[in-house]
C-alpha cells in the first residue's frame, strides 16, 4: 500500500473515533433503556477505531516516519518534531487506554445511575479534546515536512 | 428510579487507568534519560521502543484492573464516582504536564 495513503487512513479512522466519542457523550445526557445498547454499541466502536488508528499509525511511524523525521529536524521547524511527535507518540498510549476504558464504563446501567452516568461522560469528554490535539499535532508535522522540503530545495539540495 | 451504584470493573479499570497512565509518563522520562540504559533495553524487547512501552501499558491495564476486581473478596472496590472521576481527570493532566512538560524542556 501507498505510505502516503496509510498516512490519510490513520488521521480518517482517529478522526471517526472522535465523533464516534462525541456520540457517546451527547447520547448518554439523554440516555433511556432505549437507548443504553446504542450507546454501548458506539462506545465499542469508538475503542476498535482507537485501536485501527493506533496499529495503522503505529505501522507507519515504526517502519516510514524515519526519513520524513531527518526532514523535520533538518528543516526550520525542528520543533515539529522534537515537540509534538514525541508528546503526540506518548499522550496518545494514554487515549488508547482511555478509549479501551470507555465501552468498560459504558457497560454499566448509565440509564439508572447518574454516577455511572457521570464516569461515562467525563470519559467520552475527555476523549474528544486529547484526540483533536492529535489531530492537530499530526497537521502541525505534515506542514513542517512541507516546510522542510521547500527549504531543501531553495538550499539547492 | 435513580441510584448511584458503579459497576466494580467500571471502578477497577477506571483506578487502573490512572495508575498506568501516570506510570506511562514516568517511563518517557525514565528512558528518555537513560538512552543506554532503559531506552536501550525497551528497544531490544521488541525492536522499537514505542512497541514495548505500549505493550507494558496494555499488560499493566490489564493486570491491575483484574487485580483491583479481585478486591474485597471479588467484590471490588470501594469508590465513589467523584472519587474515580478525580482519579481519571488528574491522571489525564498529570501524565500530559509531565509528558509535553518533558519535552518542552529537553
Amino acid at each position: 500500500m501507498d505510505n502516503n495513503v496509510i498516512l490519510l487512513i490513520h488521521p480518517a479512522l482517529g478522526g471517526i473515533a472522535t465523533l464516534a466519542a462525541l456520540w457517546v457523550f451527547v447520547d448518554t445526557l439523554n440516555v433511556s433503556e432505549a437507548s443504553r445498547s446504542r450507546i454501548k454499541n458506539v462506545s465499542v466502536l469508538c475503542a476498535v477505531l482507537m485501536w485501527l488508528t493506533y496499529i495503522i499509525g503505529g505501522y507507519w511511524y515504526v517502519v516510514h516516519y524515519a526519513p520524513e523525521k531527518a526532514i523535520i529536524k533538518a528543516g526550520p521547524w525542528p520543533f515539529a518534531h522534537g515537540f509534538f511527535m514525541e508528546t503526540k507518540e506518548h499522550v496518545f498510549l494514554m487515549l488508547l487506554l482511555l478509549a479501551t476504558y470507555l465501552p468498560i464504563a459504558a457497560s454499566g446501567n448509565i440509564a439508572t445511575s447518574k454516577a455511572a452516568r457521570k464516569v461515562v461522560l467525563w470519559v467520552a469528554g475527555l476523549i474528544v479534546p486529547i484526540s483533536l490535539s492529535m489531530e492537530g499535532s499530526g497537521a502541525i508535522l505534515s506542514v513542517a515536512v512541507k516546510i522542510g522540503l521547500l527549504f531543501k530545495q531553495a538550499q539547492g539540495g | 428510579m435513580e441510584n448511584s451504584e458503579i459497576g466494580k470493573y467500571t471502578k477497577s479499570f477506571g483506578l487502573s487507568f490512572a495508575i498506568t497512565s501516570v506510570v506511562s509518563a514516568l517511563l518517557v522520562i525514565i528512558k528518555e534519560s537513560s538512552e543506554e540504559g532503559v531506552l536501550a533495553l525497551m528497544k531490544a524487547i521488541t525492536g522499537h521502543h514505542w512497541v514495548t512501552q505500549g505493550l507494558f501499558n496494555l499488560i499493566l491495564f490489564v493486570a491491575l484492573g483484574w487485580a483491583f476486581s479481585r478486591a474485597n473478596k471479588g467484590e471490588g472496590m470501594k469508590m465513589s464516582a467523584n472519587g474515580l472521576v478525580s482519579y481519571i481527570v488528574g491522571a489525564v493532566v498529570i501524565s500530559g504536564v509531565l509528558i509535553s512538560g518533558f519535552y518542552l524542556l529537553h
